[in-house]
């Protein structure tokens, strides 16, 4: 992964000593709240339901061991012993102090973290897929172009106060793991007419009140012109973006306004302007960068293990576990292992301090010392030997990480709701929770194949359930928390938004709601092939209407 | 006129503004700027001062528009209405980078001791300070980092290019 | 109408706060049932002493809740309010070493 320069080093530190003297400033009564907030808040520090809440950049979702290990330590030390993993890759601590967020901060960037960006109206943490660099379907390895644009976005000096936040995703595989298509830009690297690798540009994706996939304003980039593209992209958006209107003023509206294809005639006409500057990326800066993320030294291995082929037939327990949260890696005799966070004793995405400590170990040994974080909120090993797989899932087991249900049922993506958050209308994690315990049956699950539920408290949609083939939306009804359903999305490649289905569901009915939905599927699939997608994208809404209101 | 740095230095700020009553003959004497649309307007009567001139854009005018003119003009005003817009920043990078304007371009409006850094990596070299931001303070917020991976106004190549590399 | 009480966040530590009034003092608890309510007089008087602990940098944020006469003392009458009085909903994860049982607390939806 990528290692820091001593520049970067000192970025951290500069950074961190100017925000402990914002927070003396403020403590001592010398910064008024209103001045102090936007300084916070470009400092991923929240004022939330409860509490302050300090949300943590993970780049690219890639995390070392002994990050984790810090991530742990902070959760011990200056909050309540656990974290939350979000969809966007990053953590989020619920409860530390004020005076300790400096702290908090240096102790972060002795291991090269930080929580610059990560709010406010800026370029946010650059998001990519899980699997880059291990994936089987891969074009290429997007994380030295997401480290790329993490160096050029932080404290970029013209895009620091946008009309609105700013959300990068990249992804270089076929399968889209990443959502680049609800993202202000998704990236995707694909092989051009030329054979070189470059970019489809997606602008304009988003969730929120107003949800939109991302519009292909560029088919293909080449790779060398990534940065100055983007720079030209931020610089329409910074000049003409609606700043009129908060819930107008993401990209997604300035594309949907202007109409595609004006938008990509502001676009090139500014790139044109400065494709040649300094931005461009010169073949050897992207090699210099790429050598950070070279391929470990992979031992040359069998692509099978007897230990692990006896278990699988032995015990049931564990083929549960391999068939569901093993996914195959491009190297032989390696397998990339999903460690669930939905386990139907924690809220989705969190993770104790004793679990962290635990991860880190089992990364440093079965998995190159390191860990991903997904958008989907669960935690990956990327490169295990087959012969570890048995001696980790017992680990797991142990761990309560092992739950058999990646990308199906009870694998919910879930915002912190009405519990913790101050915008929240409703609660997601008790309705998360209600689902996961009544289908906590693996043949079910099973039996129901590749399926996504996403649950948000509120129309901001953090929990992102616009794209969840069953999305829940939470909304306050005369001070009642109701549940709307919203069937027939997806984050992936085939992206699309979600309809609803009908009125809202009380928090006593959703439960029951999601099991007719289900049984709907279930009768009426072609064949145990068909996933509940594709079905629903047959069927359409009628018969789970007919269903859900008779 | 609240505190006002030039160069990183505290300095006296001898421009007047146009205070939108005067017509092109009844411009007080001295150094004054104007906003982009009296400029256009006046433009012949106002070159035949005996004064430096400079320009006020609105966040939603174009630089473009002043490009005729840069090297006439000693003062392009941009404006900051709240601290949250940033469209000056793109504008006077705009002006410095691609249209090489050599004046002094000018943050006026709510020009916070927390944006200075910014404002002068994009080109911004005076400063109206907003109200209630003390100037010893802001002086120090040039130098609080000192690290710049981007190229602006200050840097001609990011930093993986710097230094020959 | 119904009486109200203040709340706001400690400036310090971000934790839920109530203003009390006492004897002419005034002090901010965490537990929204040993808050004072009011409303006409008592609640101007009320507003007067937040405003000084926002002033004083003590608290962040001053404003509102509507309360009811409850069991041992105050409640809030809107479900944000009363999960923010009694915090999350849900146990929070916790680690053996840190807890009996995960599944102690969890209340239902």
């Amino acid at each position: 992964m990528y290692q820091y320069s001593e520049q970067d080093h000192q970025l951290l530190l500069e950074r961190v000593e100017q925000f402990r003297g914002q927070v003396q400033r403020r403590l001592k009564g010398q910064l008024s709240e209103d001045e102090f907030k936007h300084q916070r808040l470009r400092n991923g520090l929240y004022l939330q339901l409860h509490a302050y809440m300090l949300r943590v950049a993970i780049p690219y979702g890639l995390l070392s061991a002994e990050q984790m290990r810090t991530l742990a330590h902070i959760a011990r030390k200056y909050d309540k012993g656990y974290g939350h993993f979000s969809t966007r890759q990053n953590i989020q601590y619920n409860w530390p102090k004020l005076e300790d967020v400096p702290n908090i901060l240096d102790d972060l960037a002795a291991v090269e973290m930080h929580a610059i960006q990560t709010s406010g109206n800026c370029i946010r943490n650059t998001t990519s897929d899980p699997l880059a660099g291990v994936a089987r379907d891969e074009v290429e390895d997007p994380r030295p172009y997401c480290e790329l644009i993490r160096q050029w976005s932080t404290f970029h000096p013209e895009f620091n106060f946008l009309p609105r936040k700013f959300k990068i995703a990249v992804t270089g595989a076929v399968g889209d793991r990443a959502a680049v298509a609800v993202h202000d830009i998704g990236l995707k690297l694909i092989q051009g007419p030329d054979g070189e690798n470059g970019f489809e540009v997606y602008v304009g994706g988003g969730l929120g009140r107003t949800p939109m996939i991302g519009k292909l304003i560029r088919k293909y980039l080449p790779k060398e012109d990534m940065l100055t593209y983007l720079e030209a992209i931020l610089r329409v958006y910074n000049q003409l973006g609606r700043r009129d209107n908060l819930y107008k003023a993401r990209i997604k509206i300035l594309v949907h306004e202007t109409g595609e294809e004006k938008f990509r005639k502001l676009i090139e006409a500014e790139w044109q302007q400065i494709k040649a500057t300094g931005l461009y990326l010169r073949e050897q800066d992207i090699e210099r960068i790429k050598g950070f993320f070279k391929d470990p030294d992979y031992q040359e291995l069998p692509d099978t293990d007897a230990d692990f082929e006896n278990l699988l037939l032995s015990d049931p327990e564990f083929g549960r576990w391999a068939d569901k949260n093993i996914d195959q890696h491009k190297q032989s005799g390696y397998r990339i292992v999903y460690l669930s966070l939905k386990s139907v004793n924690q809220p989705p995405g969190d993770v104790t301090a004793d679990q962290m400590d635990a991860i880190a170990d089992l990364a440093d040994k079965y998995s190159l010392g390191q860990i991903r974080t997904t958008h989907r909120q669960n935690l990956v090993l990327s490169d295990v030997q087959l012969k570890d797989l048995v001696p980790l899932w017992q680990e797991l087991k142990a761990l309560d990480l092992a739950t058999p249900n990646y990308n199906h049922l009870t694998d919910i993506i879930s915002c912190p709701g009405l519990d913790f958050c101050a915008l929240a209308t409703a609660r997601s994690i008790p309705i998360s929770q209600a689902i996961t315990e009544r289908f906590d049956n693996y043949d079910f699950i099973n039996d129901l194949g590749d399926l996504s539920i996403n649950i948000s408290g509120c129309i901001n949609a953090c929990g992102h359930h616009h794209v969840a083939n069953i999305g829940i939306l939470g909304v306050n009804k005369k001070g009642e928390e109701v549940y709307q359903l919203t069937l027939g999305g997806s984050a992936r490649e085939d992206a699309s938004i979600g309809k609803i289905i009908g009125p809202a569901f009380g928090a006593d009915q959703i439960v029951d709601a999601i099991g007719d939905v289900l049984g709907v599927y279930l009768e009426n699939r072609e064949d145990p092939e068909e996933t509940f997608l594709t079905a629903y994208r047959r069927l359409g809404q009628a018969p789970f209407k007919e269903k859900l209101y008779g | 006129m609240g505190n006002y740095i030039k160069d990183r230095k505290p300095d006296t700020d001898e421009w007047m503004p146009f205070s939108g009553l005067e017509d092109s003959d009844t411009l007080p004497a001295g150094d004054i700027y104007v906003p982009l649309e009296e400029w256009l307007k006046n433009r012949e009567a106002l070159l035949t001062r005996n004064s430096r001139l400079g320009v006020l854009l609105n966040n939603t005018d174009d630089p473009a528009a002043l490009v005729p003119d840069l090297d006439r003009l000693d003062l392009v005003v941009l404006e900051f209405p709240k601290m949250a817009d940033g469209r000056a920043f793109s504008q006077a990078r705009l002006l410095r980078e691609r249209y090489g304007f050599t004046g002094d371009i000018r943050a006026t409006g709510d020009v916070l001791h927390d944006q200075l850094f910014y404002m002068q990596r994009c080109g911004i070299n005076a400063f109206e300070l907003g109200e209630g931001e003390d100037l010893t303070s802001s002086l120090k917020a040039f130098d609080e980092m000192t690290i710049t991976y981007q190229p602006a106004a200050d840097e001609e190549f990011p930093i993986w290019r710097r230094d020959g590399k | 109408m119904a009486l109200q009480v203040y709340t706001a966040s400690l400036l310090k530590e971000g934790l839920v706060a109530y203003l009390c009034l006492e004897d002419g003092a005034s002090s901010w608890t965490s537990d929204i049932r040993g808050a004072t309510a009011g409303d006409g007089d008592l609640l101007e008087t009320l507003k007067i002493a937040a405003e000084k602990a926002e002033r004083d940098n003590l608290i962040i944020a001053p404003y509102v809740v509507d309360v009811l006469e409850a069991e041992n003392g105050w409640k809030a009458t809107t479900k944000r309010e009363q999960i923010r009085a009694d915090g999350p909903t849900i146990a929070l994860p916790r680690d053996a070493s840190a807890a009996s049982t995960t599944d102690e607390g969890r209340k239902a939806a």
